[in-house]
């Protein structure tokens, strides 16, 4: 027989051959039947059956768990004697929030897969009738019981049928979905972090782990509704959950079994109770998925754009403003060589660009490394910010007079900065980025969200866009011969320049060392303190060496000086600053805020307060004069004490996942986030990045309602 | 790009950002062995009534919603009512509390309250009216039914389910291993609780 006549006879076969048969119930808000993989069974044969569901549009039925209330579908078979069939094969639930409390379910076609089993000696040739009452809980916002009587004419065959039919490849798929066994390790531990579950296990390695959750058989052992926070670790991951009310219990629970959601996979797990293992953690949460981001609706276009507007607008920043003082004396000593100050442009624009493309990399390779890190990460990290602050003072000691830098007198800047006039300008823009980057400006909170969110290429784009629009103004400037003859001619008067635009920059040098301070405490101050000392003698030093032909045993002297004092800014590495709450920020303390935990907002939330976050950062200066103009007024202090509304501020001065993981939630890079949840439960309002007293007090209002 | 199609487009991003956004306020979880959570709510009658008031009684609240199937397994039969009668000869202070929000099913007015228990001669203490929700949300009411035992010097002593017969079905309130029944009973007799915790069960109490 050819393989073709073979086909065709199969075919008559089956069709010829009683399939097996089934009619649909409807039982109010769904449709039920009983659907087999095979058209008939032999004897001793296990074929694939399942309960199918079609829910009306808005309507669920319930997992194995249903969460915080619900009841999970059942199926009760009339089996002649001798056949057997298995439990449910559980299709990983959708979570469902009904207001305060979370369900777990599914709508739609749902297919619950069971494994029949006929005896042996099932009568060949006849039809079995089996019988089964299927039993759902089915709620939309109102939960109704309903049943359904279901029936399955199932031919009973020799020869030990293939799957077939309409349902063959459904219910295959059915089974192919659902959870599996991996091997995966799992741990759980409760303490006061909460209850932490690590599963590790090569699947896990490498992935992408966003949206990571934890769907326990048991409806006892987690609270449904809390977040669950997501850690990444190099073999697998940690989840933060909430311990319900079984761990209350005289008897905790020894075991947590249940379905892991990994990035996109399903696996079956079971934890036992026992240490973490440390390679499912340390590298931070799954940077933010597109879907939900508020930059999440941009295309690259109008990313591209609102990052260059960004740009633009980050030169209005505090933060940068001593950087481009240093650049302004810069082009104001290149006014009138036209051919120069343009040279000085490009060479300013390139530091830009290559600065926010190194970054940008580095962010989007720590990133893809699992790091937690997000836009001015750089300054989360104590040796940054101590290295950053020396140069700051560095670049002030110059302009002071203390040391120049080459032989030439015509470079302004830091040693760097300084050099000739290309070289120079290259790495005030380098410069410029470097502390710029921390004030995110109104339109690249959204362009960054969205561009570390994509394809490297994209994100790179994008950051290339803020370079150019960051250096825009500069290089206009440069570009713009009428502007620039209307600068004074070089002359002393640079000189006195030079000095003034010093005190910025020891400006920026003393809030790099308050950064420091809120990073890594008192002690972590005396030591840059320290530092600070050690790289002056030596600038001084340097600067006596210049004085004199020769020198070289005074320059030596410098260099190594300068080179312990850098050293010492990076190693040891630094303490952590005790707990935030006793912040040292006092003289803005009239407004009382509590420090931001998930829980004590989900508390307040519970109690129907009102509440302010405030994620904040002591580096970021955007969020330090919004603190200054628009927070710490009386008019919000009166506010807040009318409105009952409760301040909490989330600080990103230090590393922190948590905060990480609910900026991300939102959609942000980067701190300044503002955010006011109303007494009523409705999603939070986001303030815009520059506060105004007003604006904060409207919203504080409504949010009372 | 056209100039007004950037803030429309802002629009849309910033609205699709909130719905994302929208996250249910949450539910106080409370601890057993731990005071119970104070509260004050308005009875059917218009009295305020506190925890506090009945600071030296067994407190047993009880969470309801009488279009729930679960709850009506209950009150159809009377199990319900029988258990308040009871609980009430032993100088247990009942408490129905309804924490439906308004329009929500179970939501009820002073008059309708008094009627239902009329309908259906529950017999508790009082009939909590909780429309906002602030006694369920503190003591972390899930479901209706959702029972908690505060015993005489204010402490949490049990939470959970009302018996072990996860089903709205009738039938299954014959053998059902009923844990208030228990608990109170483990307190009469000087007894710590034996189950202080138990999966409730039920519909979503609608806030």
């Amino acid at each position: 027989m050819t393989p073709r006549l073979a086909g065709l006879v199969l075919a008559l076969t089956v069709l010829l051959a009683p399939a097996a048969q089934a009619a649909a119930v409807d039982t109010g808000h769904l449709q039920a039947e009983l659907i087999t993989q095979t058209p008939a069974i032999a004897p001793g044969q296990t074929i694939q059956v399942a309960l199918r569901q079609e829910i009306d549009k808005g309507w669920h039925t319930y997992w194995r768990n249903p969460g915080d209330s619900g009841q999970a579908t059942k199926i009760t078979w009339t089996l002649p004697p001798g056949w057997t069939v298995g439990d449910f094969v559980w299709r990983a639930p959708q979570p469902y929030p009904v207001g305060p409390l979370v369900n777990y379910g599914y709508s739609g076609e749902v297919l619950l897969p069971m494994a029949l089993t006929a005896p042996a000696g099932a009568p060949v040739g006849q039809a079995v009738t089996l019988r089964a009452r299927a039993d759902f809980l089915v709620c939309e916002d109102i939960c109704i019981p309903e049943s359904a009587e279901l029936e399955l004419v199932l031919p009973v065959q020799a020869q030990a049928p293939a799957p077939a039919g309409r349902w063959a490849a459904p219910i295959a798929r059915a089974l192919d979905a659902a959870p599996r066994r991996a091997d995966l390790t799992a741990r759980f531990e409760t303490g006061e972090q909460g209850l932490k579950l690590a599963v590790t296990g090569p699947a896990l390695a490498g992935q992408d782990l966003a949206g990571s959750y934890f769907f326990p058989f048991d409806g006892a052992v987690i609270d449904h509704a809390a977040p669950q926070s997501v850690e990444r670790g190099p073999q697998g991951l940690t989840l933060g959950l909430t311990a319900s009310y079984a761990f209350q219990g005289p008897e905790p629970p020894e075991v947590l079994i249940g379905v892991l959601k990994a990035g996109e996979a399903y696996y079956e797990i079971e934890a036992t109770a026992g240490p973490l293992a440390p390679e499912a953690a340390g590298l931070g949460p799954p940077p933010p998925r597109s879907g939900g981001a508020t930059g999440a609706g941009l295309g690259l276009a109008l990313a591209l754009a609102f990052a260059a507007l960004g740009g633009q607008i980050l030169n209005l920043m505090p933060c940068v403003f001593p950087i481009l003082a240093m650049k302004a004396a810069s082009l104001a000593g290149h006014a009138h060589e036209v051919k120069g100050a343009r040279r000085q442009g490009l060479a300013f624009l390139a530091g830009v660009l290559a600065t926010f493309l190194a970054l940008a990399g580095a962010l989007i390779l720590a990133q893809a490394a699992g790091a937690a890190v997000g836009w001015g990460f750089q300054l989360q990290s104590p040796p940054v910010v101590a290295a950053l602050c020396l140069l700051m003072l560095a670049v002030a000691l110059n302009l002071s007079g203390v040391f120049e830098v080459g032989a030439s007198l015509q470079g302004v800047g830091s040693d760097l900065a300084a050099r000739g006039g290309l070289t120079g300008a290259f790495f005030t823009g380098v410069l410029a980025v470097m502390v710029a980057a921390p004030c995110t400006a109104p339109f690249m909170a959204p362009a960054l969200g969205w561009a570390l969110t994509q394809a490297p290429a994209s994100a790179l784009l994008v950051f290339a866009a803020l370079g150019l629009g960051f250096a825009a103004p500069f290089v206009a400037l440069a570009f713009a011969p009428g502007l620039l003859a209307r600068l004074p001619r070089p002359g002393p008067w640079m000189i006195h320049l030079r000095r003034v635009l010093a005190f910025p920059m020891y400006g920026a040098a003393a809030w790099l060392l308050w950064v420091l301070t809120l990073q890594a405490g008192p002690m972590g101050m005396a030591r840059l303190l320290a530092t600070a000392l050690v790289l002056a003698l030596a600038a001084w030093l340097y600067g006596l060496a210049q004085g004199r032909p020769g020198g070289l045993g005074l320059r030596a002297g410098a260099a190594g000086l300068a080179g312990l004092a850098i050293i010492a800014t990076v190693y040891p590495t630094y303490p952590q600053a005790p707990a935030p709450g006793a912040e040292p920020g006092g003289t803005v303390a009239e407004l009382p805020y509590e420090p931001y935990s998930p829980e004590r907002l989900a508390q307040l939330r519970a109690q129907g307060s009102p509440v302010f976050v405030n994620f904040t950062a002591a580096w970021c200066v955007t969020c330090q004069v919004n603190e200054q103009v628009a927070l710490a007024r009386q008019g919000v202090a009166d506010t807040l004490a009318a409105t009952g509304a409760v301040y909490l501020k989330a600080d990103w001065t230090r590393k922190d996942d948590v905060i990480a993981a609910e900026l991300a939630r939102h959609g942000r890079a980067g701190v300044p986030l503002y955010l006011v949840y109303d007494a009523r439960g409705s999603a939070p309002v986001v303030l815009p990045q520059i506060l105004t007293e007003a604006a904060v007090i409207r919203a504080l209002k409504a949010a009372a309602g | 790009m056209t100039p007004s199609v950037l803030p429309r487009r802002l629009a849309l991003a910033g609205l699709a950002a909130l719905a994302a956004l929208i996250a249910a306020p949450a539910l106080a979880s409370p601890s057993l062995g731990k005071p119970a959570p104070a509260f004050t709510a308005v009875d059917s009658t218009g009295k305020a009534r506190t925890l506090a008031e009945f600071r030296g009684k067994t407190v047993v609240l009880e969470w309801t919603n009488e279009g729930c199937p679960y709850v009506q397994k209950h009150y159809d039969g009377g199990a319900m009512q029988d258990l308040q009668t009871r609980a009430a000869r032993d100088g247990v202070i009942w408490l129905s509390v309804i924490s439906s929000a308004p329009g929500k099913q179970g939501h009820k007015t002073p008059a309708e309250a008094n009627a239902w228990r009329t309908r259906t001669g529950a017999a508790p203490a009082a009939i909590l009216l909780d429309p906002k929700g602030q006694v369920g949300r503190a003591y972390g009411a899930k479901t209706t039914p959702h029972m908690y035992i505060i015993d005489p010097a204010g402490t949490l002593v049990y939470m959970g389910g009302i018996d072990d017969q996860n089903s709205a079905d009738p039938a299954t309130l014959a053998g059902a291993k009923n844990f208030v029944v228990a608990a109170l009973a483990d307190m009469k007799a000087g007894r710590g609780v034996a189950r202080p915790v138990s999966p409730p069960y039920g519909c979503s109490v609608k806030y």
